[in-house]
């Protein structure tokens, strides 16, 4: 599903000492089935853009179109726009709320109206999806451990279907380990299913490795909107604004300086190793 | 969702009633209060109107704002005012010669007189006590409270945790209600509506609210009691201020005009009494 958002403008607290304009004038498209990485510093405005896009604020001016509807027209269905697009907030595991996991993961499509027959399906599946074991879904969310707590919490939201799916940094907090399984599992899921993605991160890492395009956030508005090897590549702008490069870009740009080129567009570990060893093999056949 | 609820009312602009100490503008409101109940005759009315008018003006807060503060007292003030119409002895009113009676309903003069006081009266505690609460954070607001308890802690009142309690709680307020906020709009993407169906559906529909949010509290909690360990919190014995209240200038000439307020609502009573 598509999405087009046109002069989108929200302001906080209007008309008081505390007014904060949060998005300024954002415009931008999003076709079906990409994978878009949003960066900012804190308070650039990517919380509240997300938000958005599923009608949980209502913009000051401007439009958002979700597959060509006009989502911030009065009479809109609102659940049903949910149902499309999900969206996983930060630390999604402090919303758990029922006695067990199972019935935390069906609460999202039984307000969707979904069938219980139906729903069962939908979790034996999600929780393969996102990696938890079966023998969980009659426990307590409680008694979980914070890795799987926050799995359950993103199947809660994929059971819901959505075309759509936004996660804000959905794997802040989490070890290694769980950030690379999270991340795979979503990879999956967009290359599988063919769902959008929007996928919010303070880790450059993370967006270069799993996303095709990336919008840059500063202030409320939109620096950069490209695909992730033109976005990496200017990195004076990205350190301007007060972010950075992946930490690799950073050793590949360093070994160019010493006479090593490697080549372009390398932003992730495994490029990197790959680009090295070819190096290493090229220097010794020479 | 619910950004809109601002916490107390600090209104923060730079105005001479924003630099008096705390403890000055509590006494003050509490002088006031009194005051304004032995306010009486409509020129003791006048007078103290005149008086919290200039008050507001110099707070530098936007009167609109009191008048929106004034708005959920509606209510109040039209039951009072309806009660004290219509329930209070005297001489019955008259428009030309009808007699304003219907069975047992009557309307009387002094009922009117009462009613037009007590709408007065109400209207004037809430914008004058609106100007401490526009005027003081929250914060420093407790601090003036802790102050002024300090001497009866000679008697078992226990002034400081009394404050730090009610700094606490205080300072949670719009943490919660973002965290309230947050799994709010959590819910909602999950599908949860909070404002359509009947009242049972609707009550029910907070359980995916509450439930996070007492969690979120009960830790909360915890860790703050954690941190305050952790740094050897101990009561407030000999603890010191980074920001000690002192009493400057402009505190006594703010209790000069408090003074000159409470002798003109007295000189009123005596002298002129109407």
């Amino acid at each position: 599903m598509s999405i087009k958002v046109e002069n989108l403008v929200h302001i906080y607290s209007k008309s008081t000492p505390f007014e904060k304009v949060a998005l300024d004038n954002i415009s931008f498209d999003i076709s079906d089935g990409d994978f878009v990485g949003i960066i900012g510093h804190t308070g650039s405005g990517k919380s509240t853009l997300i938000q958005h896009l599923n009608g949980l604020i209502k913009p000051d001016s401007g439009k958002i179109y979700i597959d060509g509807e006009d989502i911030t027209q009065k009479d809109i269905n609102l659940t049903k726009v949910r149902g499309k697009v999900g969206i996983v907030f930060q630390y999604p595991e402090y919303q758990l709320f029922e006695e067990t996991v199972y019935k935390d993961i069906a609460f999202g499509p039984t307000n969707m109206g979904y069938s219980s027959e139906e729903i069962d399906k939908i979790i034996r599946e999600v929780i393969k999806t996102v990696g938890i074991d079966e023998n969980l879904l009659e426990k307590s969310p409680f008694e979980l451990s914070g890795g799987q707590k926050r799995r359950v919490a993103i199947a809660g939201v994929l059971a819901m279907n959505p075309k759509i799916l936004i996660l804000d940094e959905p794997t802040a907090g989490l070890d290694p380990k769980g950030r690379d399984e999270i991340l795979g599992q979503i990879k999956k899921l967009h290359d599988e299913k063919n769902i959008t993605v929007i996928w919010i991160s303070h880790s450059m890492e993370d967006v270069a490795k799993i996303a095709k395009k990336v919008i840059v956030m500063a202030d409320g508005k939109i620096v950069m909107y490209d695909s992730v090897d033109n976005v990496f590549k200017n990195d004076s702008l990205l350190e301007e604004i007060g972010l950075s490069v992946p930490q690799i870009n950073k050793v590949v740009r360093r070994l160019k300086e010493k006479g090593v080129n490697l080549g372009e567009n390398i932003y992730t570990v495994e490029k990197a190793k790959k680009a090295i060893l070819d190096y290493i093999k090229g220097a010794k056949n020479d | 969702m619910i950004n809109d609820i601002t916490l107390g009312q600090f209104f923060p602009v730079n105005s001479p009633i924003h630099k008096l100490d705390p403890r000055v503008k509590i006494l003050s409101s509490l002088i006031y209060i009194v005051a304004v109940f032995f306010a009486n005759g409509f020129s003791g009315y006048l007078f103290v109107a005149v008086f919290t008018y200039g008050v507001i003006l110099m707070s530098k807060v936007p009167p609109k704002l009191y008048i929106k503060g004034l708005k959920p007292l509606v209510f109040i003030v039209v039951f009072t005012s309806a009660i004290n119409l219509f329930m209070t002895e005297g001489q019955i009113a008259q428009i030309g010669s009808v007699p304003l009676k219907l069975g047992f309903l009557k309307i009387t003069n002094e009922g009117i007189v009462m009613a037009v006081k007590m709408t007065a009266r109400l209207i004037f505690l809430v914008a004058g006590t609106s100007v401490l609460t526009f005027t003081t954070s929250p914060i420093v607001l407790t601090d003036g409270i802790e102050s002024l308890l300090s001497p009866f802690r000679k008697i078992g009142v226990p002034a400081h945790e009394l404050a730090m309690m009610m700094s606490i709680a205080i300072r949670f307020i719009p943490t919660l209600l973002e965290e309230t906020d947050k799994i709010m709009k959590a819910q909602a993407s999950r599908g949860a509506d909070f404002e359509n169906g009947s009242i049972i559906k609707r009550i029910k529909a907070l359980v995916p609210i509450l439930v996070p949010l007492f969690i979120s509290s009960f830790r909360r909690a915890d860790e703050l009691a954690l941190a305050m360990e952790c740094r050897c919190y101990r009561g407030g014995k000999g603890r010191t201020r980074l920001k000690s209240l002192k009493i400057c200038h402009i505190d006594y000439a703010a209790c000069a005009v408090m003074l000159m307020f409470v002798l003109g609502i007295a000189a009123i009573n005596i002298f002129v009494g109407v």
